[in-house]
């Protein structure tokens, strides 16, 4: 198997006022292809920096992030952006829609800024997206008509749209009661299954956790267990 | 292609979209936006016709497109309040116009030529007791007794008049003797044998009356007129904001001047009447009243000092009348039985005049007064006396007919370009001091009747002695002739010889053009053919001849930019600081765009796409109102406050034209300008990370 996201010696450090807070430090992991990961830890101890490393939207202090092979570090901001679009999808615990977008038109987005479909092929992928979600119906609507459940799985269609080789979720499920953040775990696992997406996915809900292939435990910026599978 | 397409798409609706949803900024800015943009189409379309209106009321008055003028010239050319020393400025002339006529002519877009002189000089005034004196003259050539009577009996009054100003006098005086003289002759005037036998009055009376009496009356200042010389008929023909008011045209081949309407009023009418306009304009055209406007106090006292301009002019009987009148409206007389005095009473009475009576008194004044006295010094078939330093420096006096009033359309109440009088170029040639063919020829039956002949060396003895002619007889019988300086009083002809203006000396001509747009082409054509000819001048555009008038135009124009950059520069920093409040709030939004692939660039352009909506639509909306507003006002006109404003609007009311230019231009630029403002909000927001996008709301 290949590392889709290798993490070698990853330090993250904030300046805070005069001091500095050191969000991660000495990291070093390897993500394969197809695995569906879940980054665990209690708030603070640098999931979503991890996250945000990974998702190519911050660079590290020291050490280096490869998104398949690639080292992230010494790219502009408009080469992360294209890797953004082009290998990556984001899922937001706040499901980060654009509001003023129909349901369709938010799961359009990413195609629109890639730039390469027809209209007709964008139709085709967006509709077989809205379909395996279960959105068909809803197409047309505002995001703000839509239940918390609904607007995620928008968001896990607009995720995968490019059909990117990564997906990254920071608390997919924080603001979504259990029974629905069950569903969009299990969503995201039978999208794992089918289109050999490599999910990574942070939470700090033990029922979540469970549902993962593998358990990144992080504490004070460092891997506590399951740094390598 | 399509996916381009479909990211405008993209871009433009998004871009909508939170326009709608941020609808109350939106209509903030697309207002302010709005108001920008009409105050823009506004501004510049009036600026336009202001601009047209003056150059319509400036080059076809005077100017024309063009004015072509000496290379010799020491000053500048300039038509309106121009001048160097004493008022006067030097711009050399030309000899002979003709050449430069004819070759100017021959250029396609030239449309007439004009030939000018300016100049100025003093217009020669007597007071009122010579014009009775003059008036009693011609009466006594004219032969009827009754009205030899009717005059002798205005000039007895006005020497009573006179009287009295000398005893006034005699306390102020410090020459006793020279007053007692003056006395003297006073009481040989007034004594009633003196003007008794109507067929008695000679000369010698009449010339003792306008050398020893007249001038005691008080010597009125002397004005001074400015004026231009032309070809009247190609001048008439050329110039269509000419306005004859009253009177005739001046015809071709005839000598004589036209006056400005405006310097007739404000230096040749009765002070009387010229304070009560004055008033009058105060009081109904800027709505000031006696009390609350230091300006009309000060005309209302000037007024009531003036009753002698009334007296002077009135015979007894007249006098008579107008006491008695008087009296009816209320005005009681006292002071005794004198009517002099008891008129002087009632007049100071009547011509103080207060918020309460000033309407009643002002036209009481024009329906009974006015008709008695003579309202302007200066009428047309009059002949005024006019007297011009020569460029060599002697004292020139020509008469001249009046033959109308008039005023340039536009330019009526305008200071430096209302007081231009106008006469014929054969006139105005003498005042300059040239010799015309008329005076040469003057000059040559002057020398013969004084006996002046060329005499050459060799018979010079016989010539000058050898003669049986008694030559003493000769010289005495012309000795007042001889005495003068011939080039005091020329005898011009009242008419010449219409060809006499189609050459000769001009001081400068006016150009006008079939398509004055090409007037700065059509410019250096002319220079270049003038040199191909070996001619040299100076030519310049209309605006630069017209001097500060002309200039005038760019001063408004400058103006009007400067307050429109001013209040576009406050609307650029409202928007701008506006769009970066708005990023604040939308900080998650374009983080969560940047997170899932949007380039920077993207943001940038859908802010710019908002604000360039907002700017079009508001900038739109803006323009469509202030065309309704042009649309409105062009057939209602806006109404010119004061004289300044009148002179800008050439005329009392300004009627706008919708200058489609304008229109089409200003809302792209404005929408241009809008679009612009953004571009630093616009990079502002796209600095947004896209890691803000798991930025909670607030």
């Amino acid at each position: 198997m290949t590392a889709v996201v290798r993490i070698s010696s990853v330090e993250k450090i904030y300046p805070l006022g005069k001091t500095q807070v050191h969000a991660l430090s000495g990291i070093d992991m390897d993500i394969q292809e197809g695995e569906f990961t879940t980054i665990a830890g209690p708030s603070g101890c640098g999931k979503s920096t991890l996250l945000n490393l990974i998702g190519c939207m911050d660079v590290p202090t020291s050490g280096e992030v490869y998104i398949e092979g690639l080292p992230i570090a010494k790219l502009s901001d408009r080469e992360l952006t294209k890797l953004r679009l082009e290998k990556l999808g984001f899922i937001f615990q706040s499901f980060n829609l654009i509001p003023v977008l129909t349901v369709f038109q938010n799961v359009e987005f990413p195609l629109l800024l890639q730039g390469r479909f027809s209209r007709a092929e964008r139709q085709q992928k967006v509709t077989a997206l809205l379909a395996e979600v279960d959105l068909t119906a809803q197409q047309g609507q505002r995001s703000s008509e839509l239940s918390g459940g609904q607007r995620q799985r928008v968001a896990i269609a607009r995720a995968l749209v490019t059909g990117p080789r990564i997906v990254l979720a920071d608390e997919p499920t924080a603001n979504l009661d259990s029974a629905t953040g069950e569903r969009i775990i299990e969503l995201m696992k039978t999208i794992n299954r089918t289109h050999k997406t490599t999910f990574i996915f942070s939470t700090h809900d033990p029922q979540v956790m469970r549902q993962a292939g593998r358990i990144i435990r992080l504490k004070d910026g460092k891997v506590v267990t399951g740094q390598d599978s | 292609m399509s996916s381009q397409l479909g990211q405008l798409r993209l871009i433009s609706s998004v871009a909508l979209r939170n326009l709608w949803l941020d609808r109350f900024r939106t209509t903030i800015i697309g207002a302010l936006i709005a108001f920008g943009a009409f105050l823009a189409v506004i501004g510049l379309s009036l600026l336009n016709d202001v601009r047209a209106s003056m150059r319509a009321s400036i080059t076809q008055s005077v100017a024309g497109d063009l004015q072509i003028y000496s290379a010799n010239a020491k000053d500048s050319l300039t038509l309106f309040g121009g001048g160097g020393f004493m008022g006067r400025a030097d711009i050399g002339n030309l000899p002979d116009f003709a050449p430069y006529r004819d070759e100017i002519l021959r250029h396609p877009n030239v449309a007439a030529f004009v030939p000018m002189g300016l100049d100025m000089a003093v217009l020669a005034r007597g007071n009122e007791l010579d014009d009775s004196l003059d008036a009693l003259r011609s009466a006594i050539k004219g032969k009827d007794s009754a009205i030899i009577a009717g005059r002798v009996e205005q000039v007895r009054f006005q020497l009573e008049q006179v009287g009295l100003e000398l005893t006034a006098r005699r306390q102020l005086s410090a020459d006793q003797a020279e007053l007692e003289q003056q006395e003297r002759d006073l009481k040989v005037a007034a004594a009633p044998e003196f003007l008794q036998d109507v067929s008695k009055i000679g000369e010698e009376k009449l010339q003792f009356l306008e050398t020893r009496i007249a001038p005691l009356s008080g010597e009125k200042l002397p004005t001074y007129i400015q004026y231009f010389g032309t070809d009247i008929a190609a001048y008439l023909a050329n110039f269509p904001k000419f306005h004859l008011i009253e009177g005739t045209l001046l015809g071709p081949g005839e000598r004589g001047i036209m006056l400005s309407r405006k310097v007739r009023d404000e230096q040749l009418k009765n002070s009387v009447a010229k304070i009560f306009d004055k008033i009058h304009k105060r009081l109904t055209k800027r709505n000031q009243s006696i009390a609350g406007d230091d300006e009309c106090r000060r005309f209302a006292s000037d007024l009531k000092k003036q009753y002698q301009q009334i007296l002077s002019y009135l015979d007894r009987a007249d006098a008579e009348e107008l006491s008695r009148k008087l009296t009816d409206l209320g005005i009681a007389a006292v002071g005794g039985d004198e009517l002099v005095q008891r008129l002087s009473h009632q007049l100071t009475m009547f011509l103080t005049v207060d918020d309460s009576n000033f309407e009643q008194r002002y036209s009481w004044f024009y329906a009974n007064i006015a008709p008695k006295i003579r309202l302007y010094e200066v009428s047309p078939g009059q002949t005024i006396t006019v007297r011009s330093y020569t460029r060599s420096g002697y004292i020139k006096t020509l008469p001249l007919k009046v033959y109308g009033i008039y005023n340039f359309d536009g330019l009526e109440d305008s200071d430096l370009a209302g007081v231009l009088s106008i006469m014929d170029l054969v006139s105005f040639r003498e005042l300059y001091g040239q010799m015309t063919e008329a005076s040469r020829r003057e000059l040559d039956v002057m020398r013969a009747q004084v006996g002046i002949k060329d005499v050459s060396a060799e018979n010079a003895e016989t010539d000058l002695f050898g003669s049986e002619r008694p030559a003493t007889t000769v010289a005495a019988n012309d000795k007042k002739e001889a005495a003068e300086p011939l080039s005091v009083k020329p005898r011009l002809a009242d008419q010449f010889d219409p060809q006499e203006v189609q050459r000769g000396l001009a001081l400068n001509a006016a150009i006008k053009l079939k398509d004055s747009g090409k007037e700065e082409r059509t410019q250096q054509e002319l220079l270049a053919a003038l040199e191909n000819r070996g001619l040299k001048a100076n030519i310049v555009g209309w605006q630069k001849a017209s001097g500060i008038v002309g200039q005038l135009v760019n001063i408004v124009g400058g103006t009007l930019l400067f307050a429109l950059a001013i209040i576009f520069l406050v609307a650029f920093v409202i928007v701008n600081n506006s769009i970066i409040v708005g990023t604040l709030n939308r900080t998650r939004e374009i983080g969560t765009m940047r997170a899932i692939g949007a380039q920077r660039s993207f943001i940038v352009n859908l802010f710019l796409a908002e604000t360039g909506i907002t700017g079009f639509f508001g900038a739109i909306s803006g323009t469509a109102l202030a065309v309704l507003v042009i649309i409105l006002a062009g057939r209602l006109g806006i109404p010119a406050g004061n004289d300044i404003v009148t002179f800008i609007f050439s005329g009392p009311r300004l009627y706008p034209r919708v200058h489609w230019t304008v229109v089409t231009t200003a809302p792209i630029l404005i929408t241009i300008v809008a679009t612009l403002a953004s571009v630093y909000a616009a990079r502002h927001a796209a600095k947004i990370q896209p890691a803000d996008a798991t930025q909670e709301k607030e």
